[in-house]
């Protein structure tokens, strides 16, 4: 399938990504990402047909012992917050 | 060689202080032009837990280190060279910086890198670029440039880096020092800033074989804060290992994808092997071409979802608060990313959205099986595989930042061993023009040790080690 990146795609992943691209971006960021996903496109050249996909390299997924363990406290949590009030963060708002 | 300093250091033969005042008397010398570091400690601090450390003893007492500025240090700014985290300042220390610390090393800074890790130049970093200390007007590769430039500058004899598809091993081998990018869930990623997970390790860099032996044998170790990790320890420190009777497999596929300079330093290592009685073999990889694509795609889509933590409110950029949520998140993301790690995080939303998961993401991990199998069967005739690390010599600054295409190219022979979670260690090779060329092996599975023991044998043959560009 072929895929073209225009200004409804970028459109898109604006909002899938939540990244604002502003006006001026756009352009080049349409050539660059045409330009990678052609390269992407290599990989159509090959029958993959009977091949399963490797999601990860090892095998992992292992559990720690249920057991309490040492984390941080709130203050320590929170030390990098803009904006909080009585040891809470300030969100955006919600609601119009 | 670290051990000269612990040595000095413990007969009192210098000073902490005169240790001290030296490295920074040498950074304040040329790092205007380096531009290695993001953040520097204060000397004075320094100098006391030098001093502490030296009593307090450990592997490392008192020796010096540089982080790569994407691994959490408590209380030290980590920006991992964004604007994004810019005035981030971790509240606890990554596994392994903890191991660090226990054995006695102090850390003297932090170190530039590509924002993110997202390049192979060390150039989207937001503090602005490392240059390579041998040639001031070249990139000491990325991402972490900051970490090998301060070897190479002669700051220090230890960094760690992270890397994901050959950021260890790409500025090892522009700036003529050693770098290991050891087998996946042998180091524990608690603490560093996720990229893609599944492909990236922490790993030792270092001027020599040995140095770099001590440091992955501090940081290695299974770690229940990081469920990937392996049961694993170290027996004992890697050592020497001749290279007589080792079979040698040259990836010739990847060698033809390589400059001639390039190719003709790798030709003199391969002989260098051969005299001290290893078999040299040339066979292929297989897949090459495929590689590189495949490893793009799971890297970005893997980075979309991890990068999708930076919202603004809990930590990080945070110059918007009007409006809703999505109003929010995206000015500060928008404004808080640099060019690179945007266009990484959309098209990897891309490439994981409706339609598209299956056609680029999932054939994407066919590849990666292919390649892994291919590997697997290649170990089972060869205890090693060798080829350059770097296709090329290092760039000029500004040679390759502005088309991705060609800066993802520089790539090509070192994420096979992400893909397939082998280890992979890049030693000096040689020079051409006094530009670095640096030579790769990769070995089986949790042969680590193998090859840091072959490097510690064949830097004695090659007498590259311990090299200071002439800055």
């Amino acid at each position: 399938m072929k895929v073209i990146v225009d200004d409804n795609l970028i459109k898109r992943l604006e909002r899938l990504a939540l990244i604002e691209i502003k006006d001026v971006e756009k352009e080049d960021l349409k050539k660059d990402l045409n330009e990678i996903i052609e390269f992407f496109n290599k990989i159509d050249e090959l029958d993959l047909s009977k091949t399963e996909p490797l999601f990860h390299p090892i095998e992992s997924g292992k559990l720690r012992n249920n057991v309490e363990s040492p984390s941080l406290n709130r203050e320590e949590a929170l030390s990098n917050v803009k904006r909080k009030e009585n040891g809470y963060i300030i969100g955006p708002s919600t609601v119009e | 060689m670290i051990s000269n300093i612990l040595e000095k250091l413990k007969t009192g033969n210098i000073t902490p202080e005169e240790y001290v005042e030296k490295t920074f008397e040498r950074i304040k010398k040329v790092e205007e032009k380096v531009n290695a570091f993001v953040t520097l400690r204060n000397k004075e601090e320094v100098i006391k837990e030098v001093e502490e450390k030296v009593k307090s003893g450990g592997r490392l007492a008192g020796s010096l280190i540089a982080i790569k500025d994407a691994i959490s240090t408590k209380g030290i700014r980590t920006t991992c060279s964004s604007l994004m985290l810019s005035d981030y300042v971790p509240p606890y220390d990554a596994t392994v910086i903890e191991k660090l610390k226990k054995e006695g090393a102090v850390i003297i800074g932090k170190t530039n890198m590509d924002e993110f890790a997202m390049g192979s130049t060390t150039e989207t970093s937001y503090f602005g670029p490392t240059r390579n200390p041998w040639d001031i007007d070249r990139t000491p590769g990325g991402s972490s440039g900051g970490s090998a430039a301060a070897l190479a500058a002669g700051y220090v004899e230890l960094a760690l880096g992270s890397d994901t598809g050959g950021s260890i091993r790409a500025p090892a081998a522009f700036t003529a020092t050693f770098g290991l990018k050891p087998s996946y869930g042998t180091v524990s990623r608690y603490g560093l800033i996720a990229y893609a997970n599944s492909l990236e390790q922490i790993g030792p860099m270092a001027k020599n074989a040995e140095d770099l032996g001590i440091l992955y044998s501090i940081i290695s170790g299974e770690d229940w804060r990081d469920a990937t990790t392996i049961k694993f320890s170290l027996e004992k420190e890697p050592y020497e290992i001749p290279v007589k009777g080792l079979r040698i497999g040259v990836l010739s596929d990847i060698m033809e994808m390589s400059d001639k300079v390039v190719k003709g330093s790798i030709e003199n290592m391969i002989n260098k092997f051969s005299s001290e009685g290893a078999t040299i073999d040339y066979t292929k990889l297989g897949y090459a071409e495929y590689a590189l694509p495949a490893y793009y795609i799971i890297a970005m889509s893997e980075a979309s979802s991890n990068l999708a933590r930076y919202d603004g409110v809990r930590y990080g950029f945070s110059k918007y608060n009007q409006g809703s949520w999505v109003e929010v998140y995206s000015k500060n993301r928008g404004e808080g990313f640099g060019k690179e790690v945007k266009r990484r995080i959309l098209l990897g939303s891309f490439i994981l959205s409706a339609g598209y998961y299956e056609q680029f993401y999932i054939r994407a991990l066919k590849v990666r099986r292919l390649i892994k199998s291919n590997l697997d069967q290649l170990f089972s005739k060869y205890d090693v595989l060798l080829s350059p690390t770097m296709p090329i010599l290092p760039p000029r600054l500004g040679e390759v930042i502005n088309d991705p295409v060609k800066m993802y190219a520089m790539d090509i022979n070192t994420v096979i061993a992400n893909l397939s979670a082998i280890p992979a260690l890049s030693m000096p090779a040689g020079f051409y023009n006094n530009l670095p060329i640096g030579v790769q092996m990769m070995g089986r599975y949790l042969s680590d040790s193998l090859l840091i023991g072959i490097s510690i044998y064949m830097e004695k043959v090659t007498n590259l080690y311990d090299l200071t560009a002439p800055t």
